[in-house]
């Protein structure tokens, strides 16, 4: 099993680069986009995870290609036809997404503690900490989400296509749309649930004058809830589907 | 012991019906044929017993046990197309297939050289031509040295020369005692290394069993004369054969393999005051049974 995971890394030996590559331009990209205070202890940890939030559709696009890969050179029939049991194949797939993000995580966490460091002069401060950890929950819903439409259309222009539309548009503005009706319920939409785990990091007494505090518990909740649906009917679909 | 038994398999793509109640057995040790027109279930059939598709009802057992991933590691199998990561190559795809079969690394170079594929065995797969491909698929099957073997269509895209040499090698494999479940549309392939056979049309199963029985050679007496109405009443007095039929110019009478005397019936003929302008034995062929067979 470990084993073959390994070759699963060596698989996908190409994305993992692509992957390394993108994370480690994240703090440029951040920093470009700010360079204020907000990078020292306490707040680096909700900065960073913040603006590392809006590049979390690169795991979900490694988990696309790694998913439709599969489907493209037959590889996923011929696992199952050398021994593989579809439940193997599938949690497989579904550990992956939690190594990605669990990686995707801990760069973030080494980048936010760099940030931290070189900011404020040396001390180092975990509150707010728990940032991290939203940041997990967010990597990971989004590379559920690939896993789900990787699995649902098995082609990889149009797993990618609906993942970047979903993702960029389509459910923020269903959430928007569900916000304006009935005030609150769009904050819960899969995608929102976890990204609003982290508010925006800036000008916090502006932000706290015209929105108003998350409410972490429930997001959580909704997030779990998220995450559990996607990996059931991931593993359901791919145990019943003729391949 | 059977090593296959199907019961009642029966599969529907949406409305299409793709098997409609198939059931037979392969005992071990057999070379297994199954024949049968492009578009007749074989891929599916096959597709079905290694979890690939699911049956729409029916069910079948693999060395009396129900289908499990661990009984599939000890089978080999080529399904359709060769299945392979394009971007590595060859040793990297087979020590895949061997890790997940939990079988070592060392038989690896053993089953490229059987297959003639150990000097390019570090290139790419993408690089590969069909034959090739189709090479590395059977060395997969062959990977920890497997009591049954699946091919579908195992000669597809090959040379003559690889066609002959997988026909040796499927003969070699037979002769070690291991059960060959091959399915195939060449029906000289099945002629020539098959001991049972089942022959599906469009998702029926028409017949199975023993190739000697299924696929039995006929003579087929060719006679035609002048006054064909006479003829027909005389030939209606001779006994032996099976069966008789009217073609365009002539009458076409049917024995067992090996039965027919052309000697006998030219003589009876004569005797009765006919004299003939065509007398033929021909040799039934394989294609024709198995055109006969497909068509009813």
């Amino acid at each position: 099993m470990i084993l073959f995971l390994l070759s699963l890394f060596g698989i996908n030996y190409i994305t993992y680069y692509i992957w390394s590559h993108t994370t480690s331009n994240a703090p440029a990209q951040a920093q470009a986009f700010i360079g204020e205070p907000p990078f020292q202890f306490p707040y680096v940890w909700k900065t960073i995870t913040y603006w590392s939030g809006f590049l979390l559709f690169i795991p979900g696009l490694l988990i696309i290609i790694s998913v439709t890969n599969e489907y493209s050179f037959k590889t996923h029939r011929q696992n199952i036809i050398d021994g593989l049991s579809r439940t193997q194949f599938i949690m497989i797939k579904i550990i992956l997404t939690i190594i990605i993000s669990l990686i995707s995580t801990i760069a973030v966490f080494l980048i936010a503690l760099m940030f931290g460091i070189s900011e404020g002069g040396g001390s180092i401060s975990f509150d707010n900490v728990e940032y991290i950890a939203y940041f997990f929950i967010q990597a990971v819903t989004y590379s559920a989400i690939g896993l789900l439409f990787s699995l649902l259309f098995k082609r990889s222009g149009i797993s990618i296509g609906v993942f970047f539309l979903f993702v960029a548009v389509l459910e923020r503005m269903v959430s928007a749309i569900t916000n304006h009706y009935i005030d609150g319920v769009g904050d819960y939409f899969p995608l929102r649930a976890s990204s609003n785990l982290i508010p925006f990091p800036f000008f916090k007494n502006a932000v706290k004058m015209i929105t108003k505090e998350p409410n972490i518990p429930y997001l959580l909740i909704a997030s779990g809830i998220y995450l559990l649906a996607y990996y059931f009917i991931c593993k359901r679909k791919f145990e019943t589907d003729d391949l | 012991m059977n090593v296959l038994t199907l019961t009642n398999i029966t599969k529907f793509y949406g409305r299409i019906q793709a098997l409609n109640n198939v059931s037979f057995t392969v005992p071990e040790g057999s070379v297994f044929g199954i024949l049968g027109p492009n578009g007749s279930g074989k891929t599916t059939m096959l597709g079905i017993i290694m979890d690939i598709l699911k049956a729409t009802s029916g069910n079948f057992t693999i060395y009396g046990k129900p289908a499990s991933a661990e009984i599939r590691k000890q089978i080999g199998t080529l399904l359709e197309t060769p299945n392979f990561y394009h971007y590595l190559s060859a040793e990297r795809n087979l020590a895949i297939a061997a890790e997940i079969k939990g079988k070592g690394f060392d038989d690896i170079d053993n089953a490229l050289r059987k297959v003639n594929l150990y000097e390019r065995k570090a290139s790419k797969f993408s690089t590969y031509s069909l034959g090739m491909k189709q090479r590395l698929a059977i060395a997969s099957c062959l990977l920890g040295n497997p009591d049954i073997l699946i091919f579908d269509e195992p000669t597809n895209g090959l040379d003559p020369v690889g066609i002959a040499e997988i026909r040796e090698l499927i003969k070699k494999l037979a002769s070690e005692g291991k059960t060959i479940i091959m399915a195939s549309h060449m029906l000289d392939e099945v002629e020539k290394v098959c001991t049972h056979v089942a022959i599906l049309k469009t998702g029926n199963l028409i017949t199975a069993g023993n190739v000697d029985e299924v696929l039995v050679n006929e003579d087929v007496v060719e006679i035609a004369a002048g006054d064909m109405q006479k003829l027909e009443t005389v030939l209606h007095t001779l006994n032996g054969y099976s069966s008789m039929r009217k073609t365009n110019n002539a009458f076409q009478l049917l024995y067992a393999n090996g039965t027919s005397s052309l000697e006998d019936v030219n003589r009876i003929c004569f005797n009765n005051g006919i004299v003939l302008n065509h007398l033929q034995l021909k040799k039934k062929s394989l294609e024709t049974k198995f055109l006969e067979l497909t068509n009813n």
